[in-house]
């Protein structure tokens, strides 16, 4: 599948990979072609950069997509902060069927360390806005720049997890500790498990017992609303609706932890759909089967030296990046869709999100109406 | 006017920044750079990462410090691994231990002693400080490759965070050590590693101040890593322009002056946030090579007090 299959009539297109891989201006250049290509367009962000940030005119927190000026295209482009710490509190109110309950979960101190603390719950909020987003239905193509997943499939994966956790047969270890040991006896269970918490609670000096009764008697009302959100935020992202590609760039530690997180998105049954590689440096110039130039005529031969010495240098560094980008993609099993060149300096306007967008959309005649329509 | 990194005399040195910064690669040089001034150097990863690769030890990194050169060891440790351990030894019963801690439910406890993981990483940290062999220190000094800035975060306010809850008891009072220790300028120093680049940088300036002036940890000049070499004066610029321009080198020399600009935009605004940077070339073979630490440590040698 190519990159303009990709964005043609899918609802949702998920960049996925490390922090600072670019996937940010990634997902707005995808987007603004998109936009070109006549649909209408949101992308969806997290963490920006300043000069991207202005150049998007994203300046608030406050969950209102902004119109991003494209001039006079057949399409339209919004864009939007995502607030990952807000949403899960505005979850909670959503689901609780009285404000009173809301307000004895959003204090409790368990919830609080839960809802910034557990794994994945942050970037699953990212995906439940998404959601939210595609059920209003205002935008044809979300696209969306995912929190950078510390553990490699938190974000996606989290829905899983955070369901895991509020099944109640998991709350019922707490709450009645004989399922940990099933069949061996609930005496035996009861003694282990307040053996631990009071091992817990001597070596720590917090008061635990009391702390998670609290916190399972607040949650309990909301489990059965949360799972069945739960359950229909993780079927949008595996359906055929929603499209996922991995934002990389040719630096070993970055493609190690792309390979990991390719691996990780399998196993958990979300097919990727092809790579993107950002900061590339242009294989037609400096890759291993690019010719010799020669040295410059007319220039002195100190600078000549000097020259050739930096362009010796810019081929060492591509031949790295093409070593690195190889079994990358062997792993991901996925197509490579584009390589976009590494940039001097950070893009940071609308022209520059133009020239990405030519090299992740080569065939495209940008600005104008030619490519619109196409596969909608 | 170069910045000192203080280095002689301390004993713990936590190496921390955004990621993909090269925090791996510091903690190498830094290790190699100490060791090769006498000390004996223990660097360790938290977490898991490239700490094992720079410094060429082939195997993974694990609890026992594994010798990874000449007079440096090398151990990695993961929060959740010292976790598990801790309940072990609360429980003494393996089997029952494993048990709990694969239950999800395990986690509603965890998060009921927010630190508790972190805290057991500094513990541990405090071993490999206090071990002694034969009477003398098995390790002068322990370098920490500690996660990236986000998630180092909860690693160094762990003696606030736990010790906020953790009032008695023999978890209170490690805490209250360590976090005497860690704030300890003669003893702690926390290196924030960073390249110029405008996401790094602010980060970098973000997690300084959480750093100094929240947790109030000592915070040693910045490191300002892989900063593309001056290789193009403001003649060569014009000269340039006489050139043929589709010329491959003339465009390799124009994308290396417009990168060095925008690093050196960078450095400054380092610079006025946080003082004056040690700063590290970019280089273009393989900086993980024994080559690469090598080159960088000659550099971190240099402009820290390890040779007076």
């Amino acid at each position: 599948m190519t990159l303009p299959e990709l964005i043609a009539d899918r609802r949702v297109l998920l960049c996925v990979g490390s922090g600072g891989v670019g996937k940010t201006t990634t997902a707005a250049a995808i987007a603004a072609a998109a936009a070109r290509r006549g649909r209408v367009v949101a992308v969806l962000t997290v963490d920006p950069a300043q000069r991207l940030k202005d150049a998007l005119d994203l300046r608030a927190l406050d969950g209102k997509p902004r119109r991003v000026p494209l001039g006079r295209i057949p399409g339209r482009l919004d864009a939007m902060l995502l607030d990952v710490k807000r949403t899960f509190d505005e979850l909670v109110r959503g689901l609780a069927t009285t404000p009173e309950q809301a307000r004895v979960v959003l204090e409790n101190r368990l919830y609080q360390n839960l809802s910034s603390t557990l794994a994945g719950t942050a970037e699953y909020m990212a995906v439940e806005t998404v959601y939210r987003l595609a059920e209003e239905g205002e935008w044809d193509l979300l696209v969306v720049d995912t929190p950078p997943a510390r553990h490699a499939v938190d974000f996606l994966d989290a829905p899983r997890r955070l369901l895991a956790l509020l099944d109640s047969r998991a709350f019922a270890i707490l709450k009645d500790p004989s399922t940990i040991l099933g069949g061996a006896g609930s005496r035996l269970a009861q003694w282990v498990l307040s053996g631990v918490i009071r091992g817990l609670e001597r070596f720590t000096g917090i008061g635990l017992v009391g702390e998670i009764a609290d916190f399972i008697r607040a949650i309990e009302g909301l489990t059965e609303a949360l799972r069945a959100r739960v359950a229909a935020v993780g079927g949008l992202l595996r359906s055929d609706a929603s499209r996922l590609v991995l934002v990389t760039a040719p630096e070993p530690r970055i493609a190690a932890e792309t390979a990991e997180l390719a691996t990780a998105l399998d196993g958990v049954g979300l097919a990727v759909h092809g790579v993107i590689v950002n900061r590339a440096l242009p294989r037609t110039l400096y890759g291993p089967g690019a010719p010799d130039p020669g040295p410059v005529g007319a220039a002195s031969p100190a600078l000549a030296a000097r020259l050739a010495r930096g362009f010796a240098d810019l081929r060492t560094l591509a031949a790295r990046q093409a070593a690195v980008v190889a079994p990358l993609l062997a792993t991901a099993r996925a197509p490579l869709l584009a390589e976009v060149p590494l940039l001097a300096s950070a893009p940071g306007s609308l022209d520059d999100l133009t020239v990405i967008g030519r090299h992740l959309f080569p065939d495209e005649i940008v600005g104008g109406s030619a490519a619109r329509g196409r596969g909608v | 006017v170069s910045a000192r990194l203080p280095l002689r005399t301390q004993r713990l040195v936590v190496v921390t920044g955004k990621g993909g910064v090269g925090k791996s690669a510091v903690t190498a040089a830094l290790a190699r750079a100490a060791a090769a001034a006498g000390r004996r150097v223990l660097a360790v990863e938290v977490g898991r990462g490239r700490l094992g690769a720079a410094l060429g030890v082939p195997t993974p990194l694990g609890l026992q410090p594994v010798a990874a050169g000449s007079g440096v060891q090398a151990a990695a440790i993961e929060p959740d691994e010292a976790l598990g351990e801790f309940v072990e030894r609360v429980l003494r019963l393996r089997m029952l231990a494993r048990r709990l801690l694969e239950s999800t439910s395990f986690q509603v406890v965890a998060a009921a002693a927010p630190g508790l993981p972190e805290f057991l990483v500094l513990q541990t940290l405090q071993t490999w400080l206090d071990a002694r062999r034969l009477g003398r220190r098995v390790h002068d000094l322990v370098v920490v490759d500690a996660p990236a800035s986000g998630h180092s975060l909860p690693l160094l306010a762990a003696p606030q965070t736990l010790g906020a809850l953790a009032r008695v008891g023999p978890v209170a009072e490690s805490l209250a050590r360590i976090g005497e220790r860690l704030a300890d300028a003669a003893h702690t120093a926390v290196l924030l590693v960073t390249t110029p680049e405008e996401l790094a940088v602010r980060e970098t300036i973000e997690l300084h101040d959480e750093l100094s002036a929240r947790l109030g940890l000592p915070c040693a000049p910045p490191i300002l890593n892989a900063m593309p070499a001056r290789r193009f004066g403001a003649a060569d610029a014009a000269a340039l322009d006489r050139l043929d321009a589709h010329h491959p080198h003339v465009l390799a020399a124009r994308f290396l002056l417009a990168r060095r600009r925008e690093a050196m935009a960078q450095a400054a605004a380092l610079k006025r946030a946080l003082g004056t940077p040690v700063t590290l070339p970019f280089l273009y073979d393989e900086p993980e090579s024994a080559a690469g630490i090598g080159t960088l440590a000659d550099v971190l040698a240099t402009a820290s007090d390890l040779a007076a």
